[in-house]
């Protein structure tokens, strides 16, 4: 399980865990399509996280971003 | 708070600034008799709810390429085949659990207000994304359609949506479109007549 | 024969249950208008919907029984109730997507893409919004709109038009003090609307334009994520910069767009800031034009308003207590405007604008004719005349601040005339504009700010705001005269 400040950027990862027990930060995420078994594309980190899942690109800030785990 | 809870004749978007009113040539909302059926526009932030309003209601309300631009709920009147119906257009919302106050606005109507039709716009490109909040809206009961939208951006990512086999997997009617192109929006409006109470008839020329 | 979801087990028997219960409860005051199916009702509950479950929350014995019901289910499960849901859904999602979905080709990286890639990279997107802020902001608008343009139609509307009307009037009616109404120095149609027509639209139209450009091209989110770092240090979040920029549009509409935030506490801060330090397009814009030619003094308002901005947004964060939301924001796919939907809504924006301040303007006409009459004006103006004079103003613009009260972008065109007789210096100008910038937001903006945070917010906003924006002007005037520059 790796977060996502560690992994490759531009290589497709699948999320495992989403490790918040925030309620809105989980909905904001599930809402985008961000939850365990869906996979996404880390674009970059600064000035802000960027995540693709499928064709939809979201932008996130770090301790949101900091909730997803994947593989 | 919220505009739909005065009464629905008169309240176009009177408490929003409302630019739009100036452009309407006459101010067609306010014919509307109370038994009109009452349609909404819904579906997650930026998938053309609004291009699909002023499509079917000549009303124009604000269009841009970002999520959050509708922050308020309009109406307008449409011509489906004979009928004149209320047309709502709604904020975006990505789930019927709201996370921000503009999402709630759009889920407060659908949880308060008897409609005659639901329409969830998605978009093509997204489809998986999409989909969970029309599970959503079957569950609710709501009389829902599917319009799928950005037909075009979709062909152009080579995407094609079979459009037989999702309105039979998920038993409702499933329209094409892309609003902004001005395409499939006839197709909507049959689909629509044929949701309508009574006479069922005529399709728009 | 609609397809329903199907959820794993424990969820499926709470959604029993909580049917039963809901459809015993129906005729209570909790149900009845809702149109929504029990079982849909039912996963609202079990995902903790906050509107339903306040509702809920009136009655403790109901909120047990859900409550106990909610546990159970969870108990049973690996993930968090409402996550096992949203995945069930995904999942079901997924697997018709497949079905119903053909991917023909794979598109390689297209001309959008590479675009995209230059406005987030750090590199090359903070250059970028520097010029677009810069061509788009001060370019476009600030020379263009409020120098060229106002220039133009203002002294085509001074020297055609005002002299007609005032000759015309003269004419065909007798009375001095009624010619006033309307034409000479303070009249309906040589003040009221020479200042909506000449002064204020040609600024709110160039910077409607160019931001209908920056909104259809799906630039805005992009900004967004560019400035959440800088937004947070105000308590608020990259969301927050869509209302910020429309407010220099608009501070009425903005207000309303704050809606898109997350958090109570970031919906008040950004309100806040959009009273005090965000002009709007009316206001920014004749206020560039009148310093244009001292870049000095507009460095000296821009920068101040700037810091202002960061501080009180700072300090703001820092008092009120809570957390700002997280940042999370979809980015679009930067599309070619439309040339038909771009000009259509700057027009209906700009019309929209216009009915918006023409009778403000008119009416506050006809109350400077009637203060002038009865020569309440006057008793006004020498009200607070100690009040201008302590900030370093000539008599001449009390009135100006007068206007102000009525609406920023009124007291900014008075500002406008004044600065065209050639009666205020380098640094009366900017201390002038200081404070009008500072001060109370238009009428239409305080409407707004009432319906959206309520009264008492708004009124404990407008009490920091009066003195703050006169305090600051005052200060700014000392410290200019004790440095001893002059701009
Ligand atoms: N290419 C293409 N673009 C479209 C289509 N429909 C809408 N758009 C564009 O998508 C963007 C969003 O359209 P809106 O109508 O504002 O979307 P909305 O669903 O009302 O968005 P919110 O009010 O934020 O919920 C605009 O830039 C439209 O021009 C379409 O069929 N094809
Ligand atoms: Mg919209």
């Amino acid at each position: 399980m790796n977060a996502l400040s560690t992994v490759t950027i531009g290589q497709s990862q699948t999320v495992v865990h989403l490790a918040t027990d925030q309620q809105n930060v989980m909905r904001k995420l599930m809402a985008l399509g961000i939850m365990p078994g869906s996979s996404l594309v880390l674009e970059q980190r600064f000035p802000s996280y960027i995540i693709k899942v499928g064709h939809t690109r979201t932008a996130l800030d770090g301790e949101t971003a900091a909730s997803i785990f994947v593989e | 708070m919220n505009c739909h809870q005065c009464p629905k004749n008169n309240c176009t978007n009177q408490k929003s600034p409302g630019w739009w009113k100036l452009f309407r040539k006459t101010p067609r909302a306010l014919e509307l008799s109370s038994q009109d059926a009452q349609i909404a526009l819904v579906g997650m932030p930026n998938v053309g709810k609004s291009v699909l309003f002023n499509r079917l209601t000549g009303i124009y309300v604000t269009v841009s390429n970002y999520p959050g631009t509708t922050v308020e709920v309009s109406r307008g009147l449409a011509q489906i085949g004979e009928q004149n119906v209320l047309v709502i257009d709604t904020p975006g919302m990505y789930s019927l659990v709201p996370i921000s106050d503009e999402e709630r606005v759009a889920r407060d109507l659908l949880l308060k207000t008897s409609l005659t039709a639901v329409i969830q716009v998605v978009d093509a490109k997204n489809l998986g994304r999409m989909l969970p909040l029309t599970f959503q809206l079957i569950e609710a009961g709501l009389p829902l359609l599917l319009a799928v939208n950005m037909m075009d951006e979709a062909h152009r990512l080579g995407l094609k949506v079979q459009q037989k086999a999702l309105a039979v997997e998920l038993g409702i009617p499933v329209i094409l479109t892309s609003a902004a192109l001005n395409q499939g929006i006839d197709e909507l409006k049959s689909a629509l007549a044929k949701c309508l109470p009574s006479e069922r008839v005529a399709i728009p020329a | 024969m609609t397809s329903q979801v199907l959820y794993q087990e424990p969820i499926e028997e709470a959604i029993a249950s909580l049917e039963t219960w809901i459809d015993n409860h129906r005729q209570s005051n909790l149900f009845r208008e809702y149109t929504f199916s029990s079982r849909s009702l039912a996963l609202l509950l079990l995902q903790k919907d906050p509107s339903l479950w306040s509702a809920l929350k009136q009655d403790e014995e109901q909120c047990r029984e859900v409550e106990i019901v909610l546990t159970v289910a969870q108990n049973k499960l690996e993930y968090p109730v409402n996550l096992a849901i949203a995945q069930t859904r995904q999942q079901q999602a997924r697997r018709l997507e497949s079905i119903v979905l053909q991917e023909t080709k794979r598109t390689q990286t297209s001309l959008t893409e590479t675009l995209h890639r230059f406005t987030v990279n750090p590199l090359t997107g903070f250059p970028l919004l520097v010029v677009i802020l810069y061509f788009g902001v001060y370019k476009f608008v600030g020379e263009f709109g409020a120098g060229e343009l106002v220039d133009r139609i203002e002294g085509f509307y001074e020297g055609q038009i005002n002299p007609i009307v005032n000759q015309i009037t003269a004419q065909i009616i007798p009375w001095q003090s009624l010619q006033d109404l309307i034409a000479n120095d303070y009249g309906i149609i040589t003040l009221g609307i020479r200042y909506a027509v000449a002064i204020v639209l040609p600024v709110v139209a160039t910077y409607f334009l160019m931001f209908s450009l920056l909104e259809d091209s799906g630039y805005l989110p992009r900004m967004s994520l560019m400035l959440d770092r800088l937004f947070k240090s105000m308590g608020l979040s990259g969301r927050a910069v869509i209302p910020m920029v429309l407010g220099l549009g608009c501070d009425t509409m903005a207000t309303m767009v704050t809606r898109t935030l997350e958090t109570k506490r970031e919906r008040v801060i950004a309100t806040f800031l959009l009273s005090l330090a965000v002009p709007c397009a009316a206001q920014w814009g004749v206020i560039l034009g009148l310093l244009a030619q001292k870049p000095a003094a507009l460095m000296v308002w821009g920068g101040l308003i700037t810091a202002i901005f960061l501080a009180v947004g700072y300090i703001t964060a820092k008092l009120l207590p809570g957390s700002s939301g997280g940042f999370y924001m979809e980015v679009p796919p930067l599309r070619l405007p439309k040339l038909r939907n771009i000009l259509t809504k700057t027009w209906i924006r700009m019309k929209w604008y216009f009915w918006e301040i023409l009778p403000l303007f008119i009416w506050a006409s006809v109350f400077i004719w009637i203060g002038r009459l009865t020569g309440l004006f006057e008793m006004i103006i020498r009200g607070i005349e100690p009040l201008v004079a302590a900030i370093g103003m000539p008599p001449e613009t009390a009135p100006v601040f007068l206007y102000g009260f009525f609406r920023r972008d009124y007291g900014a065109a008075g500002l406008f005339d004044i600065q065209q007789q050639g009666l205020l210096t380098g640094n009366q100008l900017v201390v002038a504009a200081i404070v009008l910038t500072l001060f109370l937001p238009c009428i239409a903006q305080l409407q707004m700010m009432i319906k959206e945070r309520g009264l008492k917010t708004t009124i404990a906003m407008v009490l920091f705001i009066v003195p703050f924006a006169f305090l600051t002007g005052y200060c700014v005037n000392l410290g200019l005269t004790l440095l001893g520059v002059n701009l």
